[in-house]
């Protein structure tokens, strides 16, 4: 994120607030994803952001109250392009929906390793305060799968647990892949994650004519 | 005249102890949290002196990673048994696997917390247990699931992923003691993959 002019530059207080926070924020996020969450101290995020530790607090009241803020909107990131990908295949059918919100959610992990790692890595590992927030963040991706989701292949109901499993899942592997470095080559798991999603609704078969047709 | 009592050989007193000071911290961690647990909250629920925690560990970290990968060991253990003692196919191997888990689970409640969840967080170290528990959860199903389904091969990773998720949201709402309730739910998903595939395979 650009620092802002140095000296008299005419942009209001809260313009400049906001941007420090952003930068803060931004600056977090990076530090985290290079030297882990130990090492993140409140002088290498404000290096990083170009604001001063006495700046720093004036946003923030610690190191964890940044990290919340910077997990939320990494979150919410992730959300807006989920969402958007899901709403643009209103057309499609539930699978078809399904698999442009996985797409859109590896690609944008596999562009973006920071993000990746802020939101499927530390938000498990940094401590009890953030883990609440993983488990509401995850739990909030499960209604992309639930919302219309058909019944099993053989025409028995798909268990609501499996909603759940299929999100805690992907989740799962793509943190396992992250933390291994591999955050980068995360598209290469896009044929598998989209058939272990799509496979419980509508059979292996025809969820992989899904993604080979995606 | 010094009242008599029953004479225990120094060995076996040496590890009840030591089981004692681990059993502690999986209940105080399962109770506050491993950052609030301190030496002298473990060696007063222990009962025992503060020297022989020392004695038997370096400190805090070292009781708790000890506590984690012996609780782990007794899981995998008992659901490897299990496995191995099924009888018929694939789905059987995979009930069987899965009750004795989440019974272990239920009979173990502070164990569970300290595995699943404390774990992953407390120390980076107790973090990469975690990893490695999930790891040869993966490798335990490679054993056991059917072979050339033509399925990802990442699907035991996701499989795992996906179990460990639900068991993790049940210890996390104070209901692991209803996890064998899940039983039906998570095994429909984690055979449902296979089903099919694996006798086209054959």
């Amino acid at each position: 994120m650009e620092r802002l002019p140095r000296g008299r530059h005419g942009l209001s207080p809260e313009f400049v607030a906001r941007n420090q926070r952003e930068r803060l924020i931004a600056g977090l996020t990076e530090a985290l994803f290079e030297v882990g969450y130990q090492k993140t101290t409140v002088s290498l995020i404000g290096q990083r952001a170009a604001v001063s530790k006495s700046d720093f607090y004036k946003h923030f009241e610690s190191k964890d109250e940044c990290f919340y803020a910077a997990y939320e909107a990494a979150v919410e990131r992730v959300r807006e392009r989920v969402a958007g990908a899901c709403a643009a295949s209103t057309e499609g059918s539930w699978a078809i929906r399904v698999r442009e919100g996985i797409v859109a959610l590896v690609m944008l992990f596999a562009a973006d390793p920071a993000l990746a790692s802020i939101t499927l890595v530390e938000g498990l590992r940094a401590g009890p305060g953030v883990y609440d927030r993983y488990q509401t963040a995850v739990d909030s991706f499960v209604p992309y799968v639930r919302d219309g989701a058909p019944k099993a292949p053989d025409g028995g109901t798909v268990p609501a647990a499996t909603d759940e499993a299929v999100v805690g899942g992907i989740a799962s592997l793509l943190g396992r892949r992250v933390l291994a470095g591999e955050a980068e080559r995360l598209e290469e798991l896009l044929p598998d994650v989209l058939e272990f999603a799509l496979s419980p609704y509508i059979g292996a078969s025809e969820a992989r004519r899904i993604v080979s047709a995606g | 005249m010094k009242p008599t009592r029953p004479v225990l050989p120094k060995e076996f007193v040496a590890v009840r102890k030591r089981r004692r000071i681990m059993d502690a911290i999986a209940e105080l961690s399962a109770e506050q949290g491993y950052e609030a647990t301190k030496i002298g909250d473990i060696v007063r629920r222990a009962g025992v002196a503060r020297k022989t925690l020392y004695d038997n560990f370096e400190g805090k970290e070292e009781v708790f990673l000890a506590a984690i990968d012996s609780a782990l060991q007794e899981a995998l253990v008992r659901v490897e048994e299990a496995c191995a003692e099924a009888e018929g196919d694939w789905p059987a191997h995979v009930e069987a696997g899965l009750t004795a888990l989440l019974a272990h689970l239920a009979e173990h409640p502070s164990e569970a917390r300290m595995c699943m969840i404390d774990a992953l967080s407390a120390t980076p170290a107790s973090g990469a247990r975690y990893d490695d528990a999930v790891h040869r959860f993966v490798e335990l199903m490679r054993r056991h699931a059917p072979q050339d389904t033509g399925l990802p091969p990442t699907i035991e990773e996701t499989l795992v992923g996906g179990v460990a998720w639900i068991l993790n949201g049940q210890i996390r709402r104070g209901e692991v003691e209803q996890a064998p309730d899940l039983l039906p739910q998570l095994l429909e998903f984690v055979v449902s993959p296979y089903r099919g595939v694996g006798k086209s395979a054959s």
